[in-house]
């Protein structure tokens, strides 16, 4: 029982981060019906930078944050700008390949800048693990799942009290319907994105102590964070972080009972039938066909 | 022209074939080799992605199932003292590793073409990914991430074939590829390939499963696919999970992007010039991502069309069926006769959440007559005919067709039951010919099967010929023969309204459902339609036409059922509704009723 905890509870940890990632596919895509398909990139792009501040020039974490936000935000706009809305607007999908071109670009780039030999960045909190009863925990794990849980209550509160929040929820329901009632849709779309890439930023920030710094660092966590983003819906943002925190759980005790090889040969194979099964989600509406 | 591209073809490949004398290489040929395997792989996915519009980022997981399935096989197979003299091992792994790669082909697309978008990518990724852990880990089988070694080299009999040799099977093989692409692509199959890329609900509107279609396409991909990493074990004699990475899958969809998505020579090109291009450059690998990233990026901004939509002017005359335009049919069949059905709404309601759009709806409609459907907006018609046409499911309620309960769960389904409709927002076929529509009305009665397109054989010539003589009836019927050749969504709107209403007819339907066909259209072109209308009661069709445009439906209707609020208000001869107050109160509200 103390191992099931202790393995099930840093299993939740990785899924809160998944989970950070995962609602920034479901924001664009509930504007825009597109999303950031190298998301995973732009999460390796805030680990790089928090390394290369903290540790290269000793900044201290609380001021790297906003600075890995405001960043990450700007460059989001940036990328949606070139690599996205101009695909949107023709009407065709190949905003698959261009976000993902961006990803490409930004590994060899970080490749260039940073160099491909993986760095440890020290844990924010100190590396001694705190015990909660007999389980064991990391400092840095716990500060993952606390700051999750406030990212997450801060996205709620904007979406449900704040004018632009309201806004976006409108496009979401109809982009069609909010340009008629006056709301600059084109704003919008573009804003998902930046707060897409800022929340990924953050989930690199959090992320990098545990990993280590290096341009793959996002490639994997971008993708399994999409996993699960399509499991639980892409429409569906809570259940986003439900399905992140159990597929955390679930990841660690695959690999803590069975072994680690088949951890992720299972977790994508869910995944499409999960996708099979309910093709808008667990936690998603079906949706009829309009002719 | 025709002559010319003829020229250049052969041209090309005697070109190809001299390639290892002129060069003398061995290491020319090995690219030359590597160029056409990533041709046919790429060839795959472009009838996948380019054609039908599907987009797969797992492609390399099939090529990874046809070189390991042959690797291990013919491994295995050559002690055998038999097979080791005859060569017959390399070739059945060639051929069981492309069954396999289509086996696992079908399992995918069973779930993943469920979805489309951003969704199938993620599956296919998702495929891809498996594949290539499975091979990591199953060390007993794949040898891990060490892979597998001291492949044997293909041979013929006893004759091992160099380099060189086997560049000419690898060049026959891609040849080979290249031309099922275009039998397939250009065949009446093919037509409906390219037209669900553009509306897979229109596809479906003509009887034709979707899904089953996808699927089949989705098989083909994959074995193209597969044959192509078959030869690629025997080539590269040593292979393992590092040459089937996510990455690779990506490298063949920008090959197929870059050289021109849903073109014939486009894979090919693009695999070409993509492989090509790193020997030119010195310390590529460093800077491998952001060549490509930046060669995707410019693709998709200045060449959506791809390399080959630079270089080629886009032929009009496309497809089997454009061929049969340079000959002439004299024959002037009439359009058969049909009989039309009668469509019987029993006690049908529908609910959206809280919002009752249909309650209690019931009316007849009898065989051969034109049958009108109005009522103000939002009072149900457009979710009646969606229930009907097989769209949505009726909460409540049945439909009856000549007295008989009718199954309609789909679109195709109730297509294949005779029920047919055109949209009031038009889904045609971008790029595609006004007779290409027509064809792919008639797809639903197609005797040919896959193989018959593959060889061109004669029935499948027999059956487009015949096609394309009842299909130049039916234009001129519609009064529109001349514009066969011309791409329907250049075509002036009126015209496209026809297009719509052909592509139903070529379906052969007993109950034709007409959603708004007067939209947009102006006085003398409603008139022209008027007429098609009655011409098609002569010929026997029910039609049940939904409409606003008043005059039309005084003018043509035998009956007509209101629809208010989702109710039934009135349903009875023309000169009884346009007098019944409550059509009038419904229409004009209730004080002008009573002035």
């Amino acid at each position: 029982m103390y191992f099931f905890l202790q393995i099930a509870l840093s299993g939740i940890a990785t899924g809160a981060i998944y989970g950070l990632i995962a609602v920034g596919y479901s924001l664009t895509f509930m504007t825009t019906k597109a999303l950031n398909f190298a998301l995973g990139m732009w999460v390796m792009f805030g680990g790089m930078l928090t390394y290369s501040l903290n540790v290269q020039y000793g900044i201290h974490p609380l001021i790297v944050l906003p600075i890995v936000i405001v960043t990450l935000f700007a460059f989001g706009l940036v990328a949606e700008r070139f690599s996205v809305y101009p695909f949107l607007r023709a009407g065709s999908d190949v905003w698959v390949m261009s976000t993902l071109a961006v990803g490409f670009l930004m590994i060899d780039l970080a490749e260039i800048i940073w160099g491909r030999n993986p760095t440890p960045v020290p844990p924010f909190l100190g590396k001694n693990p705190v015990y909660i009863g007999s389980v064991s925990i990391l400092p840095q794990q716990l500060l993952i799942i606390a700051a999750a849980c406030v990212v997450f209550l801060g996205l709620d509160f904007f979406y449900r009290r704040t004018l632009l929040g309201k806004a976006f929820r409108a496009v979401a329901h109809s982009s069609d319907v909010s340009s008629l009632m006056g709301i600059n849709t084109r704003r919008v779309e573009a804003m998902s994105y930046a707060v897409a890439a800022a929340l990924a930023g953050i989930a690199g920030f959090l992320v990098v102590p545990l990993t280590l710094a290096e341009p793959q660092l996002g490639t994997v966590l971008g993708l399994k964070a999409f996993a699960i983003a399509i499991i639980a819906g892409l429409a569906a943002p809570r259940g986003i972080l439900i399905c992140g925190l159990f597929y955390g759980a679930f990841e660690g005790l695959v690999s803590g009972y069975l072994y680690t090889g088949i951890r992720d040969i299972l977790g994508f194979t869910i995944m499409i039938v999960a996708l099979y099964l309910r093709p808008e989600g667990i936690f998603g509406k079906p949706q009829e066909e309009r002719a | 022209m025709r002559g010319a591209n003829a020229w250049l073809g052969v041209l090309a490949v005697v070109a190809l074939a001299a390639m290892p004398m002129i060069t003398g290489g061995t290491y020319y040929t090995y690219l030359g080799i590597i160029v056409c395997i990533y041709g046919i792989v790429a060839i795959g996915l472009n009838i996948l992605s380019g054609y039908a519009g599907q987009f797969s980022l797992g492609h390399s997981a099939f090529m990874a199932m046809g070189a390991y399935t042959t690797a291990i096989l013919s491994k295995s197979l050559a002690s055998i003292t038999f097979f080791g003299q005859t060569g017959l091992h390399v070739w059945i792994g060639v051929v069981c590793g492309t069954i396999i790669a289509a086996m696992s082909g079908v399992i995918l697309a069973i779930p993943a073409l469920r979805v489309r978008g951003p969704y199938l990518a993620m599956v296919t990724i998702a495929f891809g990914w498996v594949i290539w852990k499975i091979l990591q880990e199953w060390v007993s089988l794949t040898g891990g991430d060490l892979g597998i070694s001291s492949i044997p080299k293909p041979q013929i009999g006893a004759l091992r074939l160099d380099t060189q040799a086997f560049y000419y099977v690898v060049l026959a093989s891609l040849l080979a590829i290249l031309a099922l692409q275009y039998r397939l692509i250009t065949s009446p199959f093919g037509i409906l390939i390219r037209a669900i890329k553009h509306s897979e609900i229109a596809v479906a509107s003509v009887g034709i499963d979707v899904y089953r279609l996808k699927v089949i396409v989705f098989v083909i991909s994959a074995a193209f696919a597969g044959f192509g990493g078959t030869l690629f074990a025997h080539q590269q004699n040593y292979i393992s999970p590092d040459n089937f990475q996510f990455f690779s899958s990506v490298f063949f969809l920008l090959a197929v992007l870059f050289g021109g998505a849903g073109t014939m020579l486009g894979p090919i090109v693009g695999a070409g010039v993509l492989l090509l291009l790193p020997e030119m450059l010195h310390d590529f690998d460093k800077y491998r991502l952001i060549v490509y990233a930046c060669l995707i990026l410019l693709t998709l901004y200045f060449l959506p069309k791809g390399i080959m939509g630079l270089v080629w002017r886009p032929r009009r005359r496309q497809s089997a069926v454009a061929e049969m335009a340079a000959h002439s049919f004299d024959e002037i069949a009439t359009f058969p006769a049909i009989v039309g059905a009668e469509l019987q709404i029993n006690n049908v309601s529908r609910a959206f959440g809280g919002l009752v759009a249909l309650s209690d709806v019931s009316f007849r409609v009898a065989g051969g007559s034109i049958h009108a459907l109005i009522g103000p907006n939002g009072a149900g018609k457009t979710t009646l005919i969606n229930i009907v046409s097989g769209i949505y499911r009726a909460d409540n309620g049945n439909i009856h067709i000549d007295g008989s309960e009718a199954r309609i769960d789909s679109m195709h389904m109730a297509a294949r039951q005779g029920i047919v409709r055109t949209f009031q927002t038009l889904k045609l076929f971008a790029d595609m010919t006004v007779i290409e529509h027509v064809m792919i009305g008639m797809a639903r009665h197609s005797r040919i099967g896959l193989w018959d397109a593959f060889i061109n054989s004669r029935r499948a010539r027999e059956e487009v010929a015949q096609n394309f003589r009842e299909a130049r009836n039916l234009l001129r019927m519609l009064g529109i023969e001349h514009l066969e050749q011309v791409p329907a969504t250049s075509l002036a709107y009126g015209h496209r309204r026809l297009v719509e209403i052909a592509r139903a007819l070529a379906v052969r339907p007993r109950i034709l459902l007409l959603d708004e066909p007067a939209a947009g259209l102006v006085a003398e072109e409603v008139r022209a339609l008027a007429e098609v209308i009655r011409k098609l009661r002569k010929i026997g069709m029910t039609i049940m036409l939904i409409e606003h445009h008043m005059e039309l439906v005084l003018s043509v209707s035998d009956r007509i059922t209101v629809l208010d609020h989702g109710a039934v208000i009135a349903d009875g001869l023309p000169s009884d509704v346009r007098r019944d107050e409550r059509v009038i109160a419904a229409y004009l509200g209730p004080s002008r009723a009573a002035a």
